[in-house]
């Protein structure tokens, strides 16, 4: 039988027809989709039934309270609490990354000693601690002799590791920079005042931040920006009015209501100029003795045409924000360093002395003078004591012979070689100490200059304390609980110093860090329950002021203060997005950088048309910014709300340390933070730096 | 009104106050983790990194001093009038659930990406590459939202997930799920926000914030005058900020290319 043309089209017509009857094809289609999109190497979600625990953030420097999302007892996320009474649900770019850390090319996964050729090696900790043992062992009760730097600005922590030096002989333990030492060495030592220095943002109805970044990364930032929310009802008149005064227009000038930009390193000015104002109106300090003389200095010297000189701020703004801490109720003035580090004596004195003037002192919305907390760890350095401590004054010391070099230097969660101010030559000075032990979660930049590097738990990983962090407007004490065990060979330092204290026969009275906790919970009288449950402990107390100053010998001196190595002032920024000079910047963060940040492997910073034009930059250009601390690298982004004559500069990049998300990105603008020791306080201050900018 | 794709008796929306957002980008890091969207080491080549919420960085274009600054967090915007599912030839992208979000499918698409394309606000975006997690950090990955290959496109879907749990627990609890009150279902950037400046809820619904704040005279949505209807609002007291929502011409009133009907 042949075939026939109706028979063939007949057979084309039935096949077609099969085809669309049959599953085949559909299931063909099907099954491409899942071919093509199922590959093995693509990951599968975890399974279980879900929990959230609540603590706080060890790993932002805000301690943002967060609750971590569980699955099978696994963290899967970091969220905010929406029961906390400070965040409110509210979470930093930060502390929400903190999940995806735990496993973190950048951690550091076991004990790890370097060998003669450089190279790390993987070790017990017991070998870890007989290392120790014996390195300090040989040199403990000798003075001067081992060295310490802790990057927890305010944990109980601290109480053990100042102990342990204190039993061993040294006085040299020191916390990484930060506003709080500014803040302390103003306060306590020039003005005589008690306590440690708070702000109550929430109720106050008209914030000054003068440098300090409080919508961004300054203090108890979700607190202070819940705050800020409450006070902007949606499309409504702002109940409370937000200044920001600073040579950046940064995330706290995008939220306020006016931005005022001065010249890097002239906030004392500025705030001075708005002291004159204020004094015209007859405002003083009766609890000042000098006052009168304060009045003097400050009339003949701070008229608005010689601060407008100063500063760059015109005679009418000034006499408008005066006029408006006048008008409010409960005003506050914040001072601080736009970077939150390396800011001026006379900057603070003059904000404090301000708030002061207006009434502010444990006044509802104004400045407080907080209690410090009760001590468990007998030895310890006081808070006090913590707060007046410098390690960028003691390293000057230590290079220039006035002090000598320590043999033994350890450090916790402080990336000292990175983050400190002339960041190459600070760690030149400690590339020379002998021996170099680095308690750290991740492997950063001074966990690759040291002899032993000790895993410490990320912060869900273990039990840890925050408290009253700076910034706050009451004493506070939060429990930062473990989540999960480590989920590398990490042990709480806590602990580990506890163990070594023991081995070399100087008991600090507990057997393990979690007992040192439950004996500051006690000592203040919180509830460990609630404590675990994620809830603050707070007390009302504040300190009662006897005898202030307002030392204007010190203020006339350290006013004069400012550096001439350059034409153009250096502004950095810090955005928590970037992450701190121990996290780097988590993998989530790196889209968060926009690409006149970062692009491939070049940092941008920013300077607005005049200067460019000054210069004869454009967009794109390559340049470097110099003086005699350093070098830094950098292309240009043209922005204008960067002051002219200044130029912005993101902290957070330049890692040579850390992971593929971090390391070889931008330069780091630390090495051109130039360190100055301002006159009459001798605090070491290094914003306001100057730089030379040259195209390359 | 919610567009050629139907009426929907509720409408999921966001009304965003760019008065209070300060650009700190919790909002950001917080979806990423909530959606699983793929991490890369270089993130600074942006046409090949996936944001489904992205700040934008808004200038009035002034010069030094007179500059101002505003930020612009950007999900999908869940248009009534969707320009992606027109032109999606395997129904990947649908309007058609009620809540009015418009869905994505993973395992539907094969990457055409017309929707990119179509999509006026640039809301949607390609994985050209499989997603790679250094080792260990899969097991950190929510259990929510499943993880998508190289080859498909992607973008905010408003935490549906977080929608299909809330219902769950509705009836659970002998609730209505199609009546839920606003804080049972949020979005991650939502809650993330410290400055509250994002809102969420059911545009339709009286009881929920977002259905007064999207009448403010303040309220603006984004390239208005091409009529795709988001269902996510802004709204600033500024002035320059509503007029940076769209293409105005100098002679322009703000706010006079509103051709929708608020329902």
């Amino acid at each position: 039988m042949g075939i026939d043309r109706r028979s063939f089209i007949s057979f084309l017509a039935g096949g077609a027809v099969g085809t669309l009857v049959t599953p085949i094809p559909w299931k063909l289609t099907d099954d491409i989709s899942i071919w093509t999109q199922n590959w093995s190497w693509i990951p599968k979600n975890p399974e279980g039934a879900s929990e959230y625990v609540p603590t706080v953030s060890k790993l932002c420097p805000s301690g943002c309270p967060v609750r971590v999302r569980t699955v099978g007892g696994k963290p899967v996320g970091v969220r905010g609490n929406a029961e906390h009474p400070y965040s409110r649900g509210g979470v930093t770019p930060l502390a929400a990354a903190e999940a995806e850390l735990l496993y973190s090319p950048a951690r550091v996964r076991r004990p790890l000693r370097r060998t003669p050729d450089q190279a790390y090696v993987a070790i017990s900790w017991d070998e870890a601690l007989a290392i120790l043992e014996e390195k300090l062992g040989a040199i403990k009760g000798y003075r001067g002799k081992l060295a310490m730097v802790s990057g927890d600005p305010d944990g109980t922590i601290n109480e053990v590791f100042s102990a342990f030096l204190a039993k061993a002989g040294s006085a040299d333990f020191y916390l990484m920079p930060g506003e709080a030492q500014v803040a302390a060495k103003a306060w306590n030592d020039v003005m005589g005042g008690q306590g440690a220095v708070g702000y109550d943002i929430g109720n106050s109805d008209m914030v000054l931040a003068v440098g300090a970044d409080v919508l961004e990364s300054w203090g108890q930032v979700v607190r202070n920006r819940k705050a800020f929310a409450d006070k902007r009802p949606h499309g409504e008149k702002p109940k409370a009015k937000y200044v920001y005064a600073g040579p950046v227009q940064n995330n706290t000038a995008a939220g306020a209501d006016a931005w005022v930009p001065i010249n890097p390193g002239t906030e004392a000015a500025f705030l001075l100029g708005l002291t004159y104002q204020v004094l015209k109106e007859g405002f003083r300090v009766d609890a000042a003795p000098d006052f009168d003389e304060f009045k003097t200095f400050v009339m003949s010297n701070f008229a608005p045409q010689n601060v407008q000189r100063v500063t760059g701020v015109a005679a009418t703004t000034l006499v408008a924000v005066a006029k408006d801490l006048l008008r409010a109720s409960a005003p506050l003035i914040v001072t601080g360093s736009e970077f939150g580090q390396g800011g001026g004596g006379a900057a603070m004195v003059a904000g404090l002395a301000l708030n002061l003037m207006l009434g502010g002192l444990n006044r509802k919305g104004g400045l407080q003078a907080l209690p410090d907390m009760p001590q468990v760890v007998s030895g310890a350095k006081d808070a006090k004591g913590l707060r007046s401590a410098d390690l960028v004054a003691y390293l000057a010391d230590v290079d220039k012979g006035r002090t000598p070099l320590p043999e033994a230097m350890l450090f916790y969660e402080a990336n000292a070689a990175y983050g400190l101010p002339e960041a190459s030559k600070a760690a030149a000075t400690l590339a020379k100490v002998p021996f170099k032990a680095s308690f750290s979660v991740f492997f950063d930049e001074t966990a690759a200059m040291s002899d032993l590097v000790l895993p410490v738990p990320l912060g869900m990983e273990r039990w840890d304390d925050i408290c009253t962090p700076y910034g706050s407007g009451e004493v506070n004490y939060q429990l930062a609980r473990q989540v999960i065990e480590p989920v590398f060979e990490a042990v709480n330092a806590g602990d580990v110093f506890l163990a070594l204290a023991a081995k070399l026969g100087m008991s600090l009275g507990y057997s393990s860090f979690r007992q040192v906790l439950e004996a500051k919970a006690s000592a203040i009288g919180a509830d460990l329950d609630a404590l675990q449950e994620g809830k603050p402990f707070t007390a009302p107390a504040k300190v009662t002021q006897y005898a202030l100053r307002m030392n204007p010998g010190v203020l006339a001196k350290a006013i004069k203060d400012a550096d001439k190595g350059g034409d153009i002032a250096l502004a950095p920024v810090f955005y928590l997005r970037t992450g701190t000079g121990s996290t780097a910047v988590p993998p989530f963060n790196l889209k968060t950088i926009r690409d006149t940040e970062l692009l491939g492997k070049e940092s941008f910073v920013q300077l607005n048309a005049a200067t460019a034009g000054k210069l004869g930059l454009r967009e794109g250009d390559r340049v470097s910014l110099s003086n005699e601390a350093g070098t830094c690298a950098a292309r240009v982004h043209i922005n204008e709300g960067v002051m002219t004559d200044a130029v912005a500069a993101l902290l957070g990049f330049g890692h040579t340390a850390f992971d593929a998300y971090s390391q070889g990105k931008g330069d780091n603008v630390a090495k051109v933070m130039k360190t100055r020791f301002e006159p009459g306080t001798g605090i070491p201050v290094w914003a306001g730096a100057k730089v030379k900018i040259a195209k390359i | 009104m919610s567009g050629h794709y139907g009426q929907f008796d509720i409408r999921w929306g966001m009304v965003i106050d760019l008065d209070k957002c300060t650009g700190c980008g919790a909002c950001m890091v917080a979806c990423q983790a909530e959606n699983n969207v793929a991490i890369q080491t270089d993130a600074s080549n942006k046409r090949l990194v996936t944001n489904w919420m992205l700040v934008f960085e808004l200038s009035n274009g002034k010069s030094f001093p007179d500059h101002e600054v505003a930020y612009l967090p950007r999900p999908c915007m869940h248009c009534g009038n969707p320009s992606c599912v027109a032109v999606c030839p395997a129904t990947v992208t649908t309007k058609d659930e009620e809540g009015g979000i418009v869905s994505q499918i993973y395992p539907r698409c094969f990457g055409c990406r017309y929707c990119m394309a179509s999509c006026p606000y640039h809301a949607r975006y390609f994985n050209w590459y499989d997603p790679v997690w250094p080792e260990g950090m899969e097991k950190t990955l929510s259990p929510d939202v499943s993880v998508r290959p190289r080859g498909v496109v992607e973008k905010c879907h408003f935490c549906h997930h977080r929608w299909m749990q809330a219902k769950d627990k509705a009836r659970v609890a002998g609730e209505d799920p199609k009546a839920l009150p606003q804080e049972a279902y949020q979005t991650a950037c939502t809650q993330a926000c410290p400055n509250g400046a994002i809102t969420f809820g059911d545009l339709n619904n009286p009881e929920h914030t977002v259905h007064e704040l999207a009448h403010s005279e303040y309220a603006f949505r984004l390239l208005e005058r091409l009529g795709t209807e988001p269902q996510v609002y802004y709204m600033s007291r500024r002035e320059w900020v509503r007029r940076a929502g769209d293409n105005y011409l100098a002679d322009e009133k703000t706010g006079s290319v509103k051709n929708e009907h608020h329902s």
